[in-house]
Formats: structure tokens, C-alpha cells, sequence
């Protein structure tokens, strides 16, 4: 009933979630030696057909490398940090917009 | 992945890990000039040692946590290194600590340089401080949902 | 000058659902209702695997959970809201048999 607008909301949400996580490591590891910088390849991952299925983390390439081998920027990672958080609130206040919208259409049914 | 929950605990790891980063460099900069310690000779410096360390959740389930190979990496100090090389020798031939030359074994510690990796670790932990935060936010954002 | 009441032609009853247990005639209605039905309780056990799934600590996001609650619940609530008005209209319908 919900899930043609929805499912798409709900699909962006996992994503997002998954990002942050993904970004929440990288800012931990900042000062590791060696680490990588990892990310997921967002679009690709959310126009794909396979709702569920968990997105790839891959490295990303072309950032700077320090001495030690680490190659996470804290600019880099903040910025996603801020959008992924806003974006993932436009997405939750879209999907109880749309709750609140069914809701109201079934119970404006209801009889006096 | 493990649930946004488990992204609390790593940030959680980097705040400690900063936080244990900071205390080293702050010991050395205290100790820059300590020629004289209990175990004999100048102050050694310590650094700490990250590593990453995968994490889980306080509430994720145990077989959660061995089935699921994409567990999220944390970090966390997994040794103190102390610089045991021989020291640097400044020529002070008036020091109560200088040896029959009159040189003095000091710290090798560059106070300027790790006051920079100070600041450095202050920013780290602010950042996990943030993401910790947003991640909070966003669970709440779900919880609202519910409204 | 009455007329006979015998020649009175008898009011037709409405073909209506026949109401659970009664055996019988699968009409049209009764497959949407049953069907209805049967997408309400999968979405209640979705709903409920989701909430058992997150509270055992797997795998499972919040905001999923709340969503599948959330679709349950609306499910539920328009699946009531449906049987209501049938009842009512066939109450309505009943109250016209003499």
C-alpha cells in the first residue's frame, strides 16, 4: 500500500545509515597508521534493484597520504558527517509525512 | 554492517583513543626537560599505538557479531611505545646531572612538535565527539518516527 | 379498496458476504477480504521479526523496525475502518428487512 513512495525513502535511510557508520569509523581511525579511507558509492547503491542486500564499503581514492600510510582527511569526513545527518532527517520527516497523510485518510473515513 | 547502534561504540573508541594519545603527549611535554627519573637517566617519551579494532554494539548479539564479516572498524591503543634510544647530549658542563664531560642526557622531546600533535589530538577527539553526536541525533530521528 | 397484501411482491435481500463460518458461496468480496487479511498478518509478522530482531542486538536498523510497525499498524487500522463500514452498511441494510 505504502511501499511505492516509501520503499524508496526507506532504501535511502538504510543507505544513509550505512554511510554514517562508514564515516563514524573513519573519523575514528583518523590517527591510525595505514588505514584507508572507506566510503560506499551511494547512487549506485541505492539505484540498485536489490533493496536489502548490504551496500559495498570500498576504499576511496585520490586522497593525500601522511607518512604513516593514513589517508583520512577530518574536512572530508565532517562534511559527510553534516550532510549524511541532514539528509537522513529530510527522509524521516518526508516518511511521517507520508504516514501522517495515510493515516488521515483512513480515519477521515470513519463514520460520525 | 552492525546496527547505527555500534557506531556509537566506535566513536566511543576514538574519543578513548584520543584521549589516551593526548595524556602521552602531555606527559612529554611536561617531562621536556627531566633529566633525572627513578629508573635512571632522562625521561624517555611515549607514544601511543593505534590500531584498528573492530566493534560491535553493547546490545548486538554474539553470533550477530561472528556471522556478520563487515563488522565496523574502531580503534583502539593497542601498546605504549617508549623511546629507549640513546638520548640527546647538550653540552652543560654546570648541570648537577652532567656527566664527567660535562655533557647532560636530555629528553628527546621537542615540546613545539608535540604541542602541534596536541592540537592535532584535540581535533581528532572533537571530531568523534560530533559524529557521536550526529549519530545520536539520527537514532532520535527514527525514534520520532514513532510519533 | 385495499389491496391483497399477498400480492405484494416479497423485498429481494442483497447478496451480501456471508459472514465468517458460514459456508459457501466464495464471492468476489470474500477473496479481497481474505486476501486483505492475509497482507495485514504478514505485515505483522514482518513487524514483529523486526522488533525481535532489534532487541536481540542483530542486524537490524531502528528506523526499519519502526517502519514495519508504523505499516502494520496502518494496515490494521484501515483493515478496521473497512470491516467497520461493512458492518454498518450491513446493519443499515438489515434494519430495512420487515
Amino acid at each position: 500500500m505504502l511501499d511505492s513512495v516509501t520503499g524508496s525513502l526507506e532504501r535511502y535511510m538504510d543507505l544513509l545509515s550505512a554511510r554514517q557508520k562508514i564515516v563514524a569509523s573513519n573519523i575514528a581511525n583518523a590517527d591510525t597508521p595505514g588505514f584507508k579511507t572507506k566510503d560506499l558509492d551511494f547512487q549506485s547503491e541505492f539505484a540498485s534493484a536489490l533493496s536489502g542486500s548490504q551496500p559495498q564499503a570500498s576504499e576511496v581514492t585520490g586522497l593525500p597520504v601522511k607518512n604513516d600510510g593514513n589517508n583520512v582527511s577530518l574536512d572530508r569526513e565532517a562534511r559527510l558527517l553534516a550532510e549524511n545527518a541532514m539528509r537522513f532527517s529530510a527522509a524521516s520527516n518526508l516518511m511521517r509525512s507520508q504516514l501522517n497523510t495515510v493515516k488521515e485518510a483512513i480515519q477521515g473515513g470513519k463514520s460520525a | 554492517m552492525s546496527s547505527l547502534f555500534s557506531a556509537l561504540s566506535v566513536s566511543a573508541s576514538g574519543m578513548a583513543a584520543q584521549r589516551t594519545r593526548a595524556a602521552l603527549l602531555v606527559e612529554n611535554i611536561a617531562n621536556s626537560e627531566t633529566t633525572r627519573t627513578p629508573g635512571g637517566g632522562p625521561y624517555r617519551r611515549k607514544d601511543a599505538i593505534f590500531s584498528s579494532d573492530e566493534t560491535g554494539s553493547a546490545f548486538s548479539s554474539e553470533l550477530d557479531a561472528q556471522l556478520d564479516g563487515q563488522s565496523l572498524t574502531g580503534v583502539k591503543v593497542v601498546g605504549i611505545s617508549v623511546d629507549n634510544s640513546a638520548p640527546e647530549k647538550q653540552y652543560l658542563p654546570g648541570h648537577p646531572d652532567a656527566d664527567a664531560d660535562g655533557y647532560v642526557s636530555m629528553p628527546k622531546v621537542n615540546p613545539a612538535e608535540d604541542m602541534v600533535d596536541l592540537m592535532g589530538a584535540n581535533r581528532s577527539y572533537q571530531a568523534n565527539v560530533a559524529a557521536m553526536s550526529a549519530v545520536k541525533d539520527m537514532i532520535q530521528k527514527s525514534i520520532d518516527l514513532l510519533r | 379498496m385495499t389491496t391483497p397484501i399477498s400480492s405484494i411482491a416479497p423485498i429481494a435481500m442483497p447478496q451480501m458476504a456471508p459472514a465468517a463460518g458460514a459456508a459457501g458461496q466464495p464471492g468476489e468480496f470474500q477473496g479481497v477480504l481474505s486476501s486483505a487479511i492475509d497482507s495485514i498478518q504478514s505485515l505483522q509478522n514482518t513487524a514483529a521479526d523486526s522488533v525481535q530482531k532489534f532487541l536481540t542486538g542483530q542486524n537490524e536498523e531502528l528506523h526499519t523496525t519502526v517502519l514495519a510497525t508504523q505499516k502494520a499498524e496502518l494496515a490494521f487500522e484501515l483493515g478496521l475502518q473497512v470491516r467497520n463500514k461493512v458492518v454498518d452498511a450491513y446493519q443499515e441494510i438489515m434494519k430495512m428487512q420487515m
